[in-house]
């Protein structure tokens, strides 16, 4: 029968201690399999603002769906030339697809994200999350 | 402030806790313009039920005697009233919300609501060879009875196409108190469907916007 340890620690810990130990990284970094001081860097094509409102929505709707021009400017309240330079460069990356279709008789632009825009989306997400995690281990240590 | 200042502001470059901060909101802005709120479609149709169900119930009484001074005419026409109302309400709410897209979405909705209307139509051709049969009280019960059906079939079958199991939830509880409603007799089952019935549309419109209500999360 063992006795309780006499600080009141749980024993039988002992597979817990191997990660640790080995030099001095802190438990939350490397955990998104960068190294330490390796800080993901962030997709200069998503990392302004007017581009990340633009992916955010789009991100919003189901995969497979595009989006009235009219409709996702009035949701993002930006001017259609504003808005059309942004997409310009979304689309220069293959990060959205601008398709012409048409409304009954007139002519109406559809824009959907493409996979490789949904995939950067959530990469940059990530990096975002690691770089907020970084930060936070760097104050708190 | 021309277009190249804007465009400038937008490429103000952003902190980390910003992006996060932006995306958040975005998402959530998003979200509800894109979505609408769940109990402007589930509402009408709880009290409609409960109201319109609630009418012919009192009409008809559980053992045939009326509780209330109302012609059959007229519980028939505050039930039909009730129902126009709902679809109305619930048409244009949908007509008002649904962002305009393309795709995917799109064809799933088309289709569901062309199996809404199959579905409604065989019940009618079904129901109208039957009813002639059948004493008055059988055939309002063969009428509710299958129209109830209608809906429990397609509320479970639009939670799978949106993977909704509150939605399923419903419909199973529908086809469950329509099973036990028939068993019971025409005069529970109005009693049944207005009370669980149009309940369980209330309950799930609650459910359901609590969530979307927290649709950034």
């Amino acid at each position: 029968m063992p006795d309780r340890h006499p600080t009141g620690e749980p024993t039988g810990d002992q597979t817990g201690d191997q990660t640790g130990g080995a030099g001095d990284a802190g438990p939350n970094e490397g955990r998104r399999g960068g190294a330490p001081g390796h800080l993901p860097e962030l997709d200069p094509v998503i990392h302004a603002q007017a581009r990340l409102r633009v992916v955010t929505s789009l991100y919003a709707l189901p995969e497979g769906d595009s989006i009235s021009f009219p409709w996702l400017k009035s949701l993002l309240g930006m001017t259609a030339g504003n808005l059309s330079v942004h997409l310009g460069k979304l689309a220069d990356a293959a990060y959205v697809e601008i398709v012409k279709g048409h409304k009954g008789r007139t002519p109406i632009t559809y824009i959907a994200l493409t996979r490789r825009g949904r995939l950067a989306f959530e990469d940059y997400k990530a990096a975002i999350r690691s770089l907020l995690d970084a930060a936070e281990t760097g104050q708190t240590s | 402030m021309g277009e190249d200042e804007l465009a400038a502001e937008d490429e103000r470059p952003l902190s980390p806790a910003e992006a996060l901060k932006l995306i958040e909101d975005q998402q959530s802005v998003a979200v509800k313009r894109m979505v609408a709120d769940p109990l402007l479609f589930y509402g009408p149709w709880g009290l409609a039920w409960l109201v319109g169900f609630g009418a012919i119930f009192l009409q008809s009484g559980l053992n045939g005697e009326s509780y209330v001074p109302l012609s059959k005419g007229v519980a028939l026409a505050i039930f039909g009233s009730c129902l126009l109302l709902a679809m109305v309400t619930t048409a244009y709410h949908a007509w008002r919300s649904t962002p305009d897209v393309r795709g995917i979405s799109r064809e799933r909705g088309t289709m569901y609501g062309l199996a809404w209307f199959i579905g409604l139509v065989a019940m009618g051709a079904i129901g109208g060879r039957f009813s002639s049969l059948l004493s008055a009280p059988e055939t309002g019960l063969l009428w509710s009875s299958l129209s109830v059906l209608v809906v429990a079939i397609m509320y479970l079958t639009g939670a799978a196409i949106w993977r909704e199991w509150s939605m399923f939830f419903l419909g199973m509880w529908l086809a469950l108190i329509n099973m036990i409603g028939v068993a019971a007799g025409p005069g529970w089952h109005p009693l049944l469907i207005a009370v669980a019935g149009g309940g369980g549309f209330l309950v799930t419109g609650a459910v359901l916007r609590r969530r979307w209500g927290r649709a950034d999360a």
